[in-house]
């Protein structure tokens, strides 16, 4: 017990060394990533979508395979096949999508994760079980009503009786406050905090700043795959996190900065946007629900004019997503007005949007973006497959003239595929986003919203895609270009907002901020607002 | 020119691997007739038939002669349009599995033709239009329940399927009952029926409404904006949504389209199946019982492709009709619910998503080799430069 309170040098309990991932279609997911885990600990891994949380923590949990470097125990190298195995050394997940069966009571679901082949499920035993955890850990349940009739957190809070009635030492939670009410946050936050003096080792994936501050011991930082930061949380600022997670490493900020100024100049060369009177598009007191029924966007009010690109920063998850679905059609805000030159866009069907000239390139490229199993040319149209150009009489496609438009997207946007009847999922992710970005650009818009553009793409594609975004503003179209890369917004935005919970914190020009106040901005710290007031 | 070779090459390479592996579709369909036939052989075996002799019968008797082909494509009329039904929904993303009761009210409506007069040609596209109106009202419904209350359309239209029946039945017994002949329904008029197109066998011109009706649905899929629609909603509805597509419309706009053509099939049956023109409501609507069922096996067999589901329907209509022979054969008499297990066992099969995954083994195996059939390729052109 007494070394375990003090851990010594080998006093850990899990230790990832030098991992690296690459997936099969070639994105490297995770280089050298190091972590080791102790007793008495939680650890908050930090970063934005993509920056290699989820992929560190499904290869300690054993559902992923690491492609070069090893799991070590105080014991020696461990090797998990399967999840059940990593379960059984002790290492659990509590996914941010439940693995429940809806239909099952809670005794039920836990009995079943329980069960191995031939032993049948023994729902009685595991109800007497769970009464003495609960009553151990005080996390209570009713365990008798079918799961799906449960309320979000509690549901959760199943997910992780049943991780802990396999006697877990080490719980991984993967965003578990996303889905919570405040109230429920501090619940299971209470209950970390238990099994931490219980000698449990807690990993937080989250990307919020506050919760690190408020439970965490240490935070570890990764961003692009790499791992730039392990500081206790009592010796960091927010600030610092901030910046370590959507800048880069305190060490190579020299670089970094060599890197943005290089494109600076390049990026904004036009000085002469006319900004008076309402803008191409014109938002005024937006105001949108989430999907859970929160207010994602509240009460927001902007313009962007021919010849800008408005940047959108902040931490994801503060309403961009539905900011820039309220204005493309996909979600009904609740309030507000939102104007493409002076006609309503709220609560209009996307296919009328695109009519006003509006391009989309959305942030799920999979999911809204694309219809994979159709062809590039079936792709190419979606959306504007109803203009007179590739629509002849009784409603017949021209597939002769759909066909020479790929072609010619396929050419002007260096689209690597086998030919127009390809199918889009047999493209590689930058081909993908450029079909996407081909697509929209090719409707000559007036105004260009950009969700994420460049997000997941090899740096070649993204490069490609944001000098098309600097030709499309130069020839006077407005673009709102939303993105959680700090550097690529304040690369290439005339002027900048900076989203948090819903609001702008600050709406300037990027030359005005330096990267500690967009940090403390994005991190919602008030004072760096008072501050410039 | 050893460039083109090469490319040639690569192609043919590709082109057998992707064969191997992922299974042509229409490859995949003939596998799983194939894999019936012989679950059919094996349990005709094993009963004491012989079914080789068996086959052969059910061959001869689906495509020995003309009369043979035309009773195969008598009995394919029907299933090609019932298999459309259950394909455009599914293309639209939703499960109809109500062609049988859609196919109830077509027959019953097309009866109607037979209370007034009109100069042939009129009088059968009377029949078809009231026939597809009632179906479309069928398939609406429950389309209807999906978008206001949420209800489960496979559910739905299987309810439907009862209603449809029993009151279909009730019709036929109670109200358009030929006062003549109660176990009947009024006969078809002479100007309205559809006539026969091979002499001395039940194959009339009807074949051709099911065969353009596909023709219809395929260039409605795969040429026009409102196909289009329907395919990306049914492939992601998201995606769809982002496309300005409004995926209620392309939902009802498939439900309308399948009650149709389990309207027409209704009508296929009551209007140009010699010699009754007429339902019969004794013994439960044989003509047209199981029919909307056996079109879903077809649809799934033609790949929901009306193209693919042309071919499907003959195979089944072949099956039908050979299968009446198969049971008078000589010596060999084999019952003819055989010819419904092999199309069980059909269904069966192909009901296993991609089929080949039962073998990983052989696909990582296929893989290997044409990957050390290509480093041999490149091999040998790179000595060939040198």
């Amino acid at each position: 017990m007494s070394d375990q309170a003090t851990p010594s040098k080998n006093g850990f309990f899990l230790k990832a060394d030098r991992i690296t991932k690459v997936y099969s279609d070639g994105t490297v997911a995770l280089k050298e990533a190091s972590l080791e885990i102790r007793p008495h600990e939680i650890v908050g891994l930090l970063g934005e979508n993509g920056a290699g949380k989820t992929t560190l923590t499904k290869i300690l949990s054993g559902l992923l395979p690491p492609t070069r470097g090893r799991v070590v125990s105080p014991k020696g190298v461990v090797r998990f096949v399967s999840p059940r195995e990593a379960l059984d050394f002790g290492i659990g997940m509590v996914h941010q999508h439940f693995a429940l069966v809806g239909t099952f009571t809670a005794a039920e679901n836990v009995a079943l994760s329980h069960d191995r082949p031939f032993t049948g499920i023994r729902i009685a035993e595991t109800r007497q079980d769970l009464n003495a955890l609960m009553e151990e850990s005080g996390l209570h349940v009713p365990l008798d009503v079918p799961v799906e009739k449960l309320a979000v957190g509690e549901q959760q809070r199943v997910e992780i009786l049943k991780v802990l009635s396999r006697d877990v030492d080490l719980l991984i939670l993967d965003e578990p406050t996303s889905v919570l009410t405040p109230l429920e946050v501090d619940e299971l936050f209470t209950l970390l905090r238990r099994l931490k003096d219980e000698g449990k080792s807690i990993i937080l994936i989250t990307h919020k700043l506050k919760e690190v501050g408020s439970i965490t011991d240490r935070v570890v930082v990764l961003r692009q795959g790499e791992m730039v930061g392990d500081v206790k949380t009592a010796e960091a600022s927010t600030e610092q996190l901030a910046r370590l997670m959507v800048g880069q490493a305190l060490e190579d900020e020299a670089d970094a900065v060599e890197l943005s100024t290089e494109e600076i100049p390049h990026a904004r060369t036009q000085s002469d946007v006319d900004r008076t009177g309402e803008g191409i598009l014109h938002v005024e007191n937006l105001i949108a629900k989430g999907n859970t029924g929160e207010i994602a966007v509240d009460g927001i009010s902007f313009d962007v004019y021919g010849g800008e690109i408005f940047g959108v920063a902040g931490v994801e998850g503060n309403g961009q997503t539905e900011l820039v679905e309220s204005l493309t059609g996909l979600r009904v805000p609740v309030s507000g007005t939102a104007t493409i030159n002076g006609t309503n866009i709220l609560g209009v069907d996307p296919r009328q949007i695109y009519r006003l000239g509006v391009a989309h390139i959305p942030e799920d490229r999979w999911e809204l973006g694309l219809v994979l199993p159709f062809t590039l040319a079936e792709n190419a149209i979606l959306g504007v497959h109803r203009w007179e150009e590739f629509r002849g009489p009784l409603s017949f496609l021209r597939w002769g003239k759909i066909t020479q438009h790929v072609r010619r997207l396929m050419d002007r946007f260096d689209i690597q595929a086998t030919g127009p009847n390809a199918p889009a999922k047999s493209l590689s992710g930058g081909n993908q986003q450029k079909l996407i970005v081909g697509r929209e650009l090719a409707k000559d818009p007036a105004i260009i919203v950009a969700s994420q553009p460049t997000r997941g793409l090899d740096i070649g594609a993204a490069h490609y895609i944001r000098q098309t975004l600097l030709e499309m503003r130069d020839a006077g179209r407005a673009i709102l270009l939303v993105s959680a890369d700090l550097d690529e917004v304040l690369a290439h935005a005339d002027r900048v907002g900076i989203m948090y919970e819903g609001k702008f914190m600050e709406v300037c020009s990027p030359e005005e901020l330096d990267r500690e106040r967009v940090g403390m901005l994005m991190g919602g710290a008030t004072e760096a607002r008072r501050e410039a007031e | 020119m050893s460039g083109n070779e090469s490319t040639l090459q690569s192609r043919l390479l590709r082109g057998a691997h992707r064969t191997l592996t992922g299974l042509h579709p229409a490859l995949e369909s003939l596998l799983a007739a194939v894999v019936g036939l012989l679950v059919g052989a094996i349990l005709m075996y094993i009963y004491g038939f012989d079914p080789w002799r068996a086959y052969m019968g059910l061959v001869k008797g689906a495509f020995g002669g003309s009369y043979e082909i035309s009773s195969s494509l008598s009995r394919a009329t029907p299933l090609i349009l019932t298999a459309l039904t259950f394909s455009i929904c599914l293309r639209s993303g939703m499960f109809n599995i109500g062609a049988e009761g859609q196919m109830y009210m077509g027959g019953i409506a097309s009866v109607l033709v037979a209370y007034f007069v009109l100069p042939t040609g009129l009088h059968q596209i009377a029949g078809l239009l009231f026939a597809a109106f009632a179906g479309a009202v069928w398939g609406i419904v429950p389309a209807l329940l999906k978008v206001t209350r949420g209800v489960s359309e496979v559910i739905s239209t299987i309810m439907f399927n009862w209603i449809a029946r029993w009151l279909a039945l009730y019709l036929a017994i109670f109200v358009i009952v030929d006062p003549m002949r109660t176990e009947k329904t009024l006969s078809i008029p002479v100007s309205a029926r559809f006539p026969v197109l091979v002499r001395g066998t039940d194959l009339s011109y009807a074949i051709f409404v099911s065969i353009a009706f596909a023709l219809v649905i395929y260039f409605l899929l795969w040429h026009t904006a409102i196909g289009y629609e329907v395919r990306a909603a049914g492939l992601n509805p998201t995606a769809a949504r982002y496309g300005g597509i409004r995926n209620k419309r392309t939902m009802f706009l498939s439900f309308i389209l399948g009650g149709i053509a389990a309207g027409l099939a209704g009508a296929t049956i009551v209007m140009g199946l010699p010699p009754t023109y007429a339902i019969y409501g004794g013994g439960g609507l044989p003509q047209l019982m199981n029919l909307g069922f056996d079109g879903m096996a077809v649809a799934m067999v033609g790949r929901n492709h009306p193209i693919g589901i042309l071919v499907a329907a003959l195979f089944f209509g072949g099956l039908n009709a050979g299968g009446r022979v198969m049971q008078f054969y000589g010596s060999n008499p084999v019952p003819l619910e055989m010819v419904r297990v092999v199309m069980g066992a059909i269904v069966l099969v192909m009901s296993i998503p991609e089929l080949i995954r039962i073998f990983p083994m052989a696909k990582k195996r296929t893989e290997e080799l044409i990957g050390s059939l290509r480093r041999l390729t490149r091999r040998s052109e790179r000595r060939e430069s040198a």
